[in-house]
């Protein structure tokens, strides 16, 4: 058995090598990263928990068999984020119904806040209609918009997690910030209407 | 949020399953073939290039103000401009695939893989491996000969006073000619102006412009050779 209070002290690069040749190191790594990578998949799939949990045991086991293909060059938060993300992806493909749960209230609060809008959320409304918003957004904008104010990973981080130049995340942000706005205006005009 | 049980359930899953990572050979196998597919797209994107330079470059532009813009577009090397056009894409689409290769945007790709064409593939045509692929394909391919290469098509026209072929014969004031399909014809080469650095021998490729006496008859004007000398 091993001690995992040891874990603690080591880096997600020591704890690949190290469950490269014992497995059980493997505990470290996933139990470092699961409360956020299921937080991930909820957000940008929007499964139901047991639905994203199951998504999540497979981007573990994923990540377990391709340990050897980690690129040192990329953070491994990077690197394990997009295999969550292709993960939730193909999972979301294969439902036929999807569940529509809303975003968490923290969610939404922090999502508000990026969008300087604090004050408004403070209403249950407000939050209603900042979650309709995101989820009209296109696929592409909700991904960087979720990973950059939710998961607060700088513009590198994204480019390496969903594959995209730099500057093609870059671009999308601005424009999914555009769009978000735009659709959030229009909800709340009407919802005063 | 709590899942306590997640982590320790992959685990209990890797062990009871027996599950091993994959062996990095198997990742490097995959990068090489990857690269080793950038590096062959560039290679012949490069080579297709020093054809399209070699096909430009041989191409009579001179003879536009003769026979209209239709003869200069039925010569212009189609085939290699739409290969050099698959290859680029061929190229782009396997650096997509390797390690880093989403990092940078279409435009910087795709104008990088062409900037490298274009300087692999003016050093293939200063090395003259245009010339030497070319004629070869021209040898041993008929396909080539009749439906890739318009130029041999557009100088097989001996009704419209263009002929061409390979000396088999040469004569006093008369040479003989076989051309690419097969047909062998007298050429009447008195009073011919032989332009530029043209030579009767045999075994040279020449382009013929002047009137077709008869079947397999041809009174020649002027004389060219089949490719400009450098």
């Amino acid at each position: 058995m091993i001690d995992h209070s040891l874990c603690t002290e080591k880096t997600d690069v020591d704890l690949v090598g190290m469950s490269l040749e014992d497995s059980e190191h493997f505990l470290c790594l996933s139990k470092r990263y699961e409360d956020k990578l299921l937080r991930y998949i909820i957000r940008i799939s929007k499964f139901g928990r047991e639905d994203a949990e199951d998504v999540l045991q497979e981007v573990f086991i994923k990540t377990y068999f391709n340990l050897n293909d980690f690129d040192k060059e990329l953070q491994f938060s990077s690197w394990i984020y997009r295999i969550a993300h292709n993960e939730a992806v193909s999972a979301i493909r294969k439902k036929v119904v999807r569940p529509t749960i809303s975003l968490e209230v923290e969610d939404l609060v922090k999502f508000g806040d990026s969008f300087d809008m604090t004050k408004e959320i403070d209403q249950t409304l407000d939050r209603r209609i900042i979650d309709e918003a995101i989820s009209k957004l296109d696929e592409k904008y909700r991904d960087v918009l979720v990973l950059r104010f939710l998961d607060e990973k700088d513009y590198v981080e994204i480019a390496d997690i969903l594959k995209k130049p730099v500057s093609t995340v870059g671009n999308l942000i601005l424009r999914g910030k555009k769009l978000f706005k735009e659709e959030y205006d229009k909800l709340t005009i009407k919802s005063m209407s | 949020m709590e899942n306590k049980n997640i982590s320790q359930i992959v685990l209990e899953r890797i062990k009871m399953e027996g599950l091993k990572p994959i062996s990095k050979s198997i990742f490097s196998i995959k990068r090489v073939i990857f690269w080793t597919l950038v590096t062959i797209s560039l290679i012949v994107g490069a080579f297709t290039f020093s054809l399209v330079l070699f096909s430009l470059f041989n191409n009579d532009w001179d003879l536009y103000t003769k026979f209209g813009l239709n003869f200069i577009l039925k010569t212009l090397p189609y085939f290699w401009i739409i290969s050099l056009i698959i290859f680029i894409v061929l190229g782009e689409y396997y650096y997509r695939k390797t390690l880093h290769g989403y990092r940078y945007t279409l435009i910087v790709v795709v104008g990088a893989y062409m900037a490298l064409s274009i300087i692999f593939g003016s050093l293939f045509y200063v090395l003259r491996i245009g010339d030497l692929v070319e004629n070869s394909l021209v040898d041993i391919s008929p396909q080539y000969r009749n439906i890739i290469l318009n130029r041999h098509e557009v100088w097989t026209h001996p009704e419209d006073g263009l002929l061409s072929g390979k000396i088999i014969r040469t004569g006093n004031g008369v040479i003989e000619i076989i051309d690419s399909n097969g047909i062998i014809w007298t050429i009447d080469t008195i009073g011919t102006i032989n332009r530029g650095r043209v030579e009767i021998e045999i075994g040279e490729r020449i382009k013929i412009m002047g009137d077709m006496v008869n079947n397999n008859n041809f009174k020649a004007e002027e004389i060219r050779c089949w490719m400009r000398m450098r």
